[in-house]
């Protein structure tokens, strides 16, 4: 059977104090809508409906679920509470806040800030990577902020990835979507579907997983740091594992980023978790480092104009 | 010979599950066994395993076809079970002995024979009427006995998990035997842990059966009640229920029927249960567990808010 897609509540909908305003993503275990509260203020409100269970027709507000998957739908709830739980606890400017939690419509909703900017995923779509050092630098310094405010409540993220980096339109980004507690639904091995994403994940994603620790989400740090500049993830850490062809971002940016932040790259991607920065304040550290002096520069003016010359110097030779 | 069986144990809201089942047969003789192991003392659940497993295995090696004398089975192997609990302690230098509550009966020509420790309970149910029942070897029961309390308050009462009797304690337990007791057609015997019963009456349990006299469809809604009842407050709840068939009597379509074993076969069904196993069922969430999940998360907001 093809996997069906979920009806949206409609726009304009009254769901409590809120009104709907359109959807803003349609995923397989929520669908995230744009929506307005009594001072009009823009909020992000989340559904729980995992369309392998619960399934909304056109037309109808309540989600048809059947008696068969009631109870793993009713499970599944529990690791959405685990996220409500765990954004509750964090307060930190660059992790999404959470604003409120509620029950309707025979499932839950978490109200959450809205946010103008767009994702970093749109950021390299839009670049094709190719995304400059300093932005890199910025954004992920003041990311990891947040991540750490995640680690030191005893959290993981689990899902780091571009397309869950916010950037705000001053420029600041902000950490959303904490799956972190839906990992106890694919390690169960229930009909919510895995909630990784190939390329991001690390290899004890996969398997192993007693080893998830905070080096899990650095490797997702490192993987989106990597497509900010290939434009695209890493290959895939379980096929890695297999077979692994992975090209050191030193040898393939070399020249064009400085070493240091390839090699950190690099770092973060160490299939073997015990080698990769163990903690965030680690990785933080070498980011904020400043730039060795041998490290390439942009050239100047002058030596380009040199090399320009020099070139034609040498077809004309030819 | 021929019954019906129902067995099943649930964990409840609980940790885990320390309760044992288990029912066998040959073509002449059965036995039903169910064992609560105690929670508050070291390994229950592994008490109630070895309660069961020495009465299955006693069963089965005394059992060819027929007991010799279904009395002396009961008390002799409910005893060595009792002893064999304070070997696997002594082997293993634990602290405390582990220890359990059992309740076992053997069915043959037509009479039932039971015995009990603790107060784990039997339930002779003929025509909507309770005709027979073991006496709870407990504080309360003992309340019951001397006026002082009512038997409806049993269930509430604070005392109510305070036995006298079980298998593991310091001393010998005192096994309690019951009568010879003939079975009619359509008698039911229901073995329970206090999970069970403490969350229904006897009343209840009756009416629940007139109203469907087939166990495979009573039991397991007697279950849900009882799971139901007992809330988050609740216990692991247990039973093993049979219902007897006369062989002239109207046989329901699940009833088993002996006839065709050979001498020296013998069915087990042995219900239990491994720490590292997962649940039967996924955690299943109530209402009222919603509730407050999301109000624990609407406070932790508001706080953080602040």
């Amino acid at each position: 059977m093809p996997a069906q897609a979920n009806v949206p509540l409609p726009d304009g909908y009254q769901l409590q104090s809120y009104r709907i305003t359109k959807v803003l993503s349609c995923g397989g275990f929520s669908i995230v809508y744009l929506a307005h509260d009594e001072a009009d203020q823009p909020v992000a409100i989340k559904e729980y409906l995992p369309s392998s269970l619960a399934l909304r027709h056109e037309g109808d507000v309540l989600p048809s679920i059947s008696e068969e998957n009631l109870a793993t739908f009713r499970y599944g709830m529990k690791c959405f509470f685990e996220e409500g739980r765990a954004l509750a606890r964090l307060s930190h400017p660059n992790l999404v806040r959470v604003l409120n939690f509620f029950r309707a419509n025979e499932t839950v909703y978490l109200v959450m800030r809205y946010e103008r900017g767009r994702t970093l995923q749109e950021h390299i779509q839009a670049r094709r990577g190719a995304i400059k050092e300093n932005f890199i630098r910025r954004i992920f310094t003041l990311l990891l902020n947040g991540l750490r405010e995640v680690h030191l409540n005893k959290l993981l993220h689990l899902d780091i990835k571009p397309a869950n980096i916010y950037v705000r339109n001053d420029g600041t980004p902000v950490l959303i979507d904490f799956g972190a507690a839906r990992q106890t639904l694919t390690a169960e091995g229930f009909k919510l579907n895995p909630m990784y994403t190939p390329g991001f994940a690390s290899p004890e994603h996969y398997k192993n997983r007693e080893l998830l620790g905070p080096w899990t989400d650095i490797y997702s740090v490192g993987a989106s740091i990597f497509a900010c500049i290939a434009g695209a993830a890493p290959q895939a850490a379980d096929l890695r594992v297999d077979k692994d062809r992975y090209v050191s971002a030193t040898k393939l940016f070399g020249g064009r980023y400085s070493d240091q932040l390839l090699e950190t790259i690099d770092w973060c991607l160490n299939l073997d978790h015990l080698k990769r920065p163990q903690s965030v304040l680690a990785l933080q550290k070498v980011l904020l480092r400043e730039r060795d002096p041998e490290t390439p520069r942009r050239k100047s003016f002058v030596s380009s104009l040199r090399g320009t010359l020099l070139k034609l110097a040498r077809k004309s030779v030819a | 010979m021929r019954f019906s069986v129902y067995q099943e144990s649930r964990q409840g809201p609980r940790k885990m599950n320390q309760d044992r089942i288990a029912h066998v047969y040959t073509r002449d003789a059965l036995a039903l066994i169910v064992a609560d192991g105690m929670g508050g003392h070291l390994h229950g659940e592994v008490a109630a395993q070895i309660a069961t497993h020495f009465i299955v295995e006693a069963f089965q090696r005394e059992a060819q076809p027929r007991l010799d004398d279904p009395f002396r089975f009961l008390l002799g192997a409910i005893t060595n079970a009792h002893h064999s609990i304070i070997d696997y302690a002594n082997q293993r230098n634990l602290l405390e002995t582990p220890r359990t509550t059992c309740v076992a009966c053997i069915v043959q020509d037509g009479i039932a024979h039971w015995a009990h420790v603790g107060d784990s309970r039997l339930y002779h149910i003929r025509e909507g009427r309770v005709e027979n029942q073991t006496k709870d070897h407990s504080r309360v029961q003992i309340l019951v006995d001397t006026g002082r309390i009512r038997e409806e308050a049993v269930a509430a009462h604070p005392d109510r998990n305070k036995i006298f009797n079980c298998l593991g304690q310091m001393s010998v337990p005192k096994v309690d035997l019951s009568r010879r007791v003939g079975l009619n057609h359509g008698d039911t015997l229901i073995l329970c842990t206090d999970g069970f019963w403490g969350a229904l009456s006897a009343k209840l349990i009756c009416e629940e059966l007139l109203r469907s006299p087939d166990i495979a469809a009573a039991m397991p809604k007697l279950m849900d009640m009882a799971e139901g009842r007992a809330g988050r407050e609740g216990d692991n709840l247990s039973v093993v229920a049979m219902t007897w068939v006369d062989q002239i009597g109207e046989a329901s379509p699940t009833s088993i029927s002996t006839v065709t074993m050979t001498d020296r076969e013998y069915k087990s069904t042995v219900q239990h249960f491994q720490k590292t196993a997962p649940p039967a069922a996924p955690g299943y969430l109530s209402d009222e567990e919603i509730e407050r999940a999301i109000e624990e998360i609407r406070l932790a907001i508001k706080k953080n808010s602040k």
